[in-house]
């Protein structure tokens, strides 16, 4: 059964705007005068024809005289000594931890390339996040301090440490506060550091601070359970997750784990035996898990919490005082049925929130209780580490700081200046402390009210150790020598407290020795070697215990409804939301172009922060996208910002994301959106996102750089999903009948694929769009960062794109006629479906036929190749390609001083992968399915004499995948890992019809939805 | 009497026997002494030692000669430790004097050995100096008629400016004449008024159209093939010859002392390059080699080594603050588009070296020997089988059997090494 369910990718494209339409008709997106020059004055002037061989004339003398220069003589310098372990050419890998995942770091001559997920990693089993690929680049940044600053001019390490260690005698004898502000710190090591350097300074105390902060999950296990922690949360022995606005796919607390965990639950395997879980998401703006959830139910933040309230009153039976149905129709309908859903599942159901509000937690932590999740979905024993951050212990500090209190103060890893919501303020305070010293290793907001800077080490360049979950130890190597003069925080701090152990590696050893190698099973030397090849300990899990819950939750729900009321919006206001993005998260990341120039997996805008408002909202307003409006909060924070029509919004609530408008930063960050940390609340003694605001607008408009429209599917069906029912009833549902390729009449002759037929399967179930995959063929392949303004010219240079569609949800039936859609206003109803689309190495492929230089031409192992320095640019093959996965080069952005604010640079050129061509201006480029890596395990089997197995060679994308939506191989083997899943039932190709028998092959989207709910 | 005369004349054969044989046998010890110390000599002391320059112990020709306490000095070589370890004040200094470096302790020599091999060290210092003496002597002598040649040269530079000079006079007397006297020249032929077209027969023959455009069609063909082929070897570098920083001959050491070459690039084996050996590799061999075999002094080339690395040959030390690269030119350039993994090559398809670098072995400075065209690539991989034997690589390969059994080649084309991709990505 075809479906003719329409997709959209965006509202220009639902409406069929007539811009839209008229710019989709033209190759680029902005005219181009060669109309003007053939039809206007051009060829009316006196003598073109003279004119146009004199031109031609220079032209031909000009390049023959500059092609005349000298061959130019490369040098070749050999190591003078070569370490035994580095073979020119070859690449070492070595184990490290980003962000308490366990990674390998893949170095080439020494320098770090890549980063790869360690394959036995407890989190994400070799799944890497888009911010763990894009960390590397980091270590080339040419905005890092290349030294320690000393009142903002250069100093060096003896005048630092002899400056701090005077200042801090003296102020140990005034007996004078010292506070040490970090960021939530699960290092076993570096906590005891610090131990050590209080016990030197009884006066110093720790404050952890997280910009976006888990306090209220921490104290609300404090308050119902004795026990400050975040738990383990285990998604994959959910059968219902409810999330209450938790992005936990996209932010939460560990995104890529989480990924893995939901979707062992939706993946090929678990609907093999017919079993999906549930996925309910009750949210305000579109978020990443949102749009993966099996339903989609529109609440404003004011909402969340009552609505909290009535799902515990629909589980238990019992009504908290106070409570009162929902005004929200649709929500409250959708709180009932999902309580019936949540106790058929007793202990194998999970509710979450993504509030940083302590009683909402107790409320969640009660029902989680009554569904028996504990011991089950929530395990409190084996908690996590990964964030400790307690937010009032920094609002006391801050008060202590105004009150000129504290004599010395240390920033590591945290930058409160700009992430704190009355950062201003503090600065400002920050005046009053005599020592303020900063660990940050390139410029923040912090550091510049700083009067000492210590640049600590990156990662990368440093020893360390990491502990994120309870038992789970993972070790911290430098793969690379200090870049610049930075030392690591740690070494300092141990200077300064006059530490018996003189280097931090000598102390993390002594660390590990005597408390952690032992957790391994490991000892001595041959232990810690061990250990730097397996990056990690794990001691065996406790017992997850039940934990019941038994405190009283009057008061709570009291909290909770005066709390809702007070930030509801009243008419003409909007209610905000603050979150934050997929790509930069809480902001530390902001100099990352990588980062900036990855598209937001919902809005796919790059290099900027957005007003998310409902279609319907800018309607009745009278906006339109791009609008730029003042937000303001009780009349005294204002932010402006630019309107995004975003499907699915919440009407009368404003979505924004954190993590931009950084002031003080490299130039990637600078100018790269607007700062709405200052919008967040502090209420009920925790930091929360979400506030009451009024907005007019400015007058100005921006174009959003925004990748969603840059091509039009032109109404083709290239989408497939269904519902867990009908697959259940016809496994082939709506995958067009697989098994039953319908046989076209062809132009092309066959190709033969007598060795290998690579090829490749994506699970649209599996897809989580979060665009880890996007950085890291960037990382792999070499892609240039083209920056805002060629984003909008519809230049950017990704090899693969994460697609994202729209589709309406009406009543449960799917909508399939442009007459239906008309008729249908609600823009709020919408499902979302990903699906990655690169180069599908067509066997037919529409672009070899038309290139006229043969620069693109078909191999015997099914690829698609695309010779670089045979490509002369007509782009012919770009047009004539039906997937538009092919990138053009407009500049020779590697080498092109216009784009050197992307840290496209000589000194960033260290981190290019030197087995891959960076292309120059003119040239075609697309996805080769990493053919560098399809050579490599090609020949290390025939150096080892053996076969090429399966699972030998992983594409970039594939391999960081948190949840394995992409699998490569082999075709011919017909036991392949892939070959199996394309002959599986739900696999179909997109636009299949047009035979160009394209090497993709997509699994179809399986919705869990029930028929009764909207 | 006769008894007493014969017991004397017994005694007195007897003595001459026994005093003959003696003198022999002293005349023999005396010969063997030499060759038995030199067989010890290379056998056991080389590795450490040289006659007449510091290697990594001291020269033994100069140690030797100054030191004449021959018990001391076997005792010495028998087992230094000892010494040692009883303080002897001689022994300290010359291990204090030679960076501490403790010697191998050498006790299955004999007395007689260890003499031998003194007796020898001594000669053959003695020799050298000799020699070297002898070459100063010649090379004073081969000094002396240099002067001469110069006087000889400044004479004849004096004499042609004379003639010069002489030459220049007689061309003035000359002129004077024929201006006083302008009638000795005979008078000049009638002239032909009508000037004399020099271009006529251009003219005639560029009349003739057939001509010109014949002369046109071969200059365009001339013309057109030059341009053909100069752009066809525009960027082809065979027999580059880059002048390079240290005069590297490979000639001597893949020639005549027969090292492999995965010795220096043993990157050929696993890694796409094949890689300029660092210089610890040098240093390898040429810690202890400064010069060529038949040298006197040591080798200015190898010096460079030393500067580079930072080392000092007297003192045997390693500076590290001293120590800057090598800076090599290199000679095989490929693209920067273009793929090619050396491991691929040498360790899978077992080609030989020489077959892409030319006869190195013979090279004294290495030149470009391949063109490194993409057109010689493909031709060999046209020509080149499969080397497939016993590499389960290719034995499951489906493709490998049909072609077989087809009785056709498996060239490294039918595999699919002539496809773009897989050199260009």
């Amino acid at each position: 059964m075809d479906s003719n369910k329409k997709y959209w990718k965006g509202l220009e494209e639902l409406n069929n705007e007539p811009e839209f339409v008229e710019k989709n008709k033209h190759e680029f997106a902005e005219p181009i005068p060669i109309e003007d020059v053939l039809t206007g004055g051009g060829l009316a002037g006196k003598t073109p024809r003279r004119d146009f061989l004199k031109a031609l004339g220079f032209g031909v003398g000009a390049v023959t005289l500059a092609a005349c220069q000298k061959v130019p003589v490369h040098k070749s310098i050999p190591y003078l000594i070569k370490p035994e372990e580095i073979t020119p050419g070859v690449a070492n890998y070595y184990v490290s931890t980003y962000d308490g995942h366990a990674i390998l770091v893949k170095t080439r001559e020494g320098r770090p390339i890549k980063i790869e997920g360690n394959p036995n990693d407890l989190f994400s089993k070799g799944g890497l996040s888009a911010q763990a690929q894009a960390s590397v680049l980091d270590l080339y940044d040419y905005n890092r301090f290349n030294n320690p600053l000393l009142d903002g001019t250069d100093s060096s390490w003896p005048e630092i440490d002899a400056f701090v260690k005077l200042e801090l005698a003296v102020i140990k004898a005034a007996n004078k506060k010292i506070r040490l502000v970090t960021s939530s710190i699960n290092s076993p090591s570096t906590l005891a550091v610090i131990a050590d350097f209080i016990a030197q300074f009884p006066t110093t105390k720790h404050i952890t601070y997280d910009a976006v902060s888990y306090t209220g999950i921490i104290q609300a296990n404090q308050n119902s359970f004795g026990k400050a922690v975040i738990p383990h949360y285990h998604f994959e022995k959910a059968d219902v997750i409810v999330s209450f606005g938790a992005d936990f796919l996209g932010t939460w607390i560990s995104p890529d784990e989480f990924s893995t965990q939901w979707v062992q639950n939706r993946n090929s395997k678990s609907l093999a035996s017919k079993k999906m879980s549930r996925h309910i998401q009750f949210e305000t703006g579109m978020s990443l898990t949102g749009s993966n959830a099996d339903s989609r139910v529109l609440i404003k933040p004011s909402e969340e919490g009552p609505a909290l309230v009535n799902l515990y009153n629909a589980i238990t039976g019992t009504t908290l005082p106070g409570s009162k149905p929902l005004a929200n129709v649709n929500a409250d309908k959708a709180v009932k049925l999902v309580a019936a859903e949540l106790k058929a599942a007793k202990g194998k159901a999970l509710v979450v929130s993504g509030s940083n509000d302590v009683a909402k937690q107790i409320l969640v932590n009660a029902i989680n209780a009554q569904l028996g999740s504990y011991g089950t979905t929530i395990d409190l024993d084996n908690y996590s580490n990964q964030y400790k951050g307690n937010d009032a212990e920094f609002v006391e500090f801050v008060a202590e700081v105004e009150r000129g209190e504290v004599d010395a103060v240390f920033f590591l890893n945290a930058n409160p200046v700009y992430e704190y919501y009355k950062g201003a303020e503090f600065a400002e305070a920050l005046k009053k402390v005599r020592l303020r010293v900063n660990f940050a290793g390139s410029k923040d907001e912090t550091s510049v009210h700083s009067n000492v800077v210590a640049p600590a080490n990156y990662y990368l360049e440093s020893w360390g150790d990491s502990n994120p979950i309870e038992g789970y130890y993972t070790i911290i190597q430098p793969a690379i020598n200090p870049v610049y003069d930075t030392r690591q925080a740690e070494q300092s701090l141990l200077n300064w407290s006059d530490s018996t152990t003189k280097d931090y590696y000598t102390y993390v050893r002594n660390n590990w020795d005597k408390n952690l190698l032992a957790k391994g099973g490991l000892s001595g030397l041959k232990g810690w070697e061990t250990l730097l090849q397996t990056g990690f300990v794990k001691v065996a899990d406790k017992p997850a215990s039940n934990y019941s819950f038994s405190k009283d939750l009057n008061g709570v729900a009291q909290t909770i409804l005066v709390q809702s009321s007070k930030y509801a919006a009243p008419a003409g206001s909007y209610e905000i939301q603050l979150y934050q993005s997929v790509a930069l998260r809480d902001g530390k990341r902001a100099n990352n172009p990588w980062l900036q120039e990855m598209p937001d997996p919902v809005s796919k805008v790059t290099w900027d922060n957005f007003a998310a408002m409902s279609p319907t909202d800018i309607r009745n307003a009278g906006y339109v996208q791009g609008d730029v409006i003042t937000i303001a909060v009780d009349g005294q924070k204002t932010v402006t910002l630019p309107i995004l029509a975003q499907p699915g919004q919440t009407q009368g609530t404003i979505s924004i994301a954190v993590g931009y408008g950084r002031t003080e930063v490299g130039p990637v960050g600078l100018g790269a959106g607007k700062n709405v940390y200052p919008l967040q609340i502090a209420e009920n003694g925790t930091f929360q996102n979400s506030t009451v605001a009024k907005i007019t607008p400015t007058g100005d408009q921006i174009i959003l750089a925004q990748t969603q429209t840059h091509h039009s599917i032109e109404g083709r069906n290239v989408i497939r999903e269904t519902t867990l029912k009908d697959f259940v009833k016809d496994p082939t549902s709506n995958s067009g009948g697989s098994l039953k390729h319908k046989e076209y009449e062809t132009l092309w002759d066959d190709y033969d694929h007598p060795q290998y037929n690579w090829v490749m399967a994506i699970d649209l179930n599996a897809c989580t769009g979060c665009g880890a995959c996007v950085v890291a063929c960037s990382a792999e392949n070499n892609i240039p960062v083209v920056g805002r303004d060629e984003v909008r010219r519809r230049r950017e240079m990704h090899w693969i794109r994460i697609d994202r569609y729209y589709s309406f949800n009406d009543g449960g039936k799917s909508v399939t006629e442009e007459k239906e859609i008309q008729d249908l206003k609600d823009l709020d109803n919408v499902s979302v479906v990903y699906q990655p689309m690169l180069c599908q190495h067509c066997d037919h492929a529409p672009c070899e036929t038309v290139c006229p230089v043969l620069a693109t031409v078909h191999s015997s192992e099914g690829l698609n190749h695309m010779a670089y320095n045979r490509c002369i640019g007509t782009r012919y093959c770009a047009n004539n390609c039906p997937y538009k996965v092919r990138r053009f080069n407009w500049f020779n952005y590697w080498n092109d001083s216009r784009f050197d604010n992307y840290l496209i640079n000589e000194h960033t050129h260290l981190v290019l992968n030197p087995d891959v061509t960076t292309r120059f201006r003119g040239v075609m480029e697309k996805c080769s399915m990493c053919i560098q890596r399809i050579q490599a395990g090609k020949l290390k089997a025939k150096i080892e004499k053996r076969p090429v197995a399966d699972g030998d060679i992983k594409t970039a994308c594939q391999q960081t995948c948190p949840t394995n939506a992409i699998v490569f191989g082999n075709r011919n083997d017909k036991n392949s890992e892939v070959a199996k899943l394309l002959d599986s039932e739900r696999t179909y190709y997109v636009l299949e019809e047009l035979n160009v028998q394209p090497g993709i092959g997509y699994q179809v989207k399986v919705r869990n939805t029930v028929e009764t709910e909207a | 009497m006769s008894s007493i005369s014969f017991t004397f004349k017994h005694f007195y054969r007897a003595f001459l026997l026994v005093a003959g044989l003696a003198i022999l046998s002293i005349s023999a010890n005396a010969q063997t002494d030499a060759t038995k110390g030199e067989a010890i000599f290379k056998a056991k002391c080389t590795a450490c030692h040289a006659i007449d320059k510091q290697v990594i112990g001291p020269a033994l020709g100069p140690q030797l000669t100054k030191e004449t306490d021959d018990k001391w000095l076997v005792k010495w070589i028998q087992n230094n430790q000892a010494l040692m370890a009883a303080k002897d004040k001689k022994a300290m200094d010359i291990y204090n004097q030679f960076n501490q470096a403790g010697m191998t302790v050498f006790t299955d020599l004999s007395d007689a050995d260890a003499g031998n091999i003194i007796t020898y060290v001594r000669a053959a210092y003695k020799d050298i100096q000799d020699k070297a003496k002898a070459a100063q002597a010649t090379v004073a002598v081969e000094q002396g008629p240099s002067m001469l040649i110069v006087y000889a040269l400044l004479g004849v530079i004096i004499l042609a400016f004379i003639v010069i000079l002489v030459l220049n006079r007689v061309v003035k007397t000359l002129d004077n004449l024929v201006a006083t006297k302008p009638e000795i020249l005979m008078a000049p032929a009638a002239v032909d008024t009508t000037p004399v077209d020099k271009y006529a027969t251009v003219k005639r023959l560029a009349k003739n159209k057939k001509l010109v455009f014949f002369v046109l069609l071969c200059v365009s063909i001339a013309g057109g093939s030059w341009t053909w082929v100069s752009l066809w070897n525009t960027n082809v570098h065979t027999g580059y010859q880059p002048v390079q920083p240290i005069k590297y001959p490979h000639d001597l050491h893949a020639g005549e002392m027969q090292i492999k070459c995965q010795y220096c690039h043993s990157g050929a084996y696993k890694s796409k390059n094949a890689s300029i050996p660092s210089l610890n590799v040098c240093m390898n061999c040429h810690k202890v080699i400064d010069r060529r075999k038949d040298a006197t002094e040591p080798s200015t080339e190898i010096a460079k080594i030393y500067t580079a690395i930072g080392f000092d040959p007297k003192t045997q030390k390693y500076d590290s603050t001293l120590a800057r690269p090598v800076q090599w030119v290199r000679i095989h350039n490929l693209p920067d588009f273009a793929y090619f993994n050396h491991s691929q090559h040498v360790t899978v398809g077992k080609i030989e070296c020489t077959t892409c670098h030319g006869p190195v072995q013979s090279m004294k400075e290495m030149y470009q020997y391949s063109p490194l065209t993409m057109k010689w690539c493909i031709q060999c991989h046209k020509r080149t089988e499969i080397n497939y034997k016993g590499n389960a690589y290719y034995e499951k390969m489906e493709a490998v059997h049909e072609l077989l059994r087809k009785g056709g080649k498996v060239t490294e084309a039918q595999m699919g090494g002539i496809e773009c991709g897989k050199c260009h990505y």
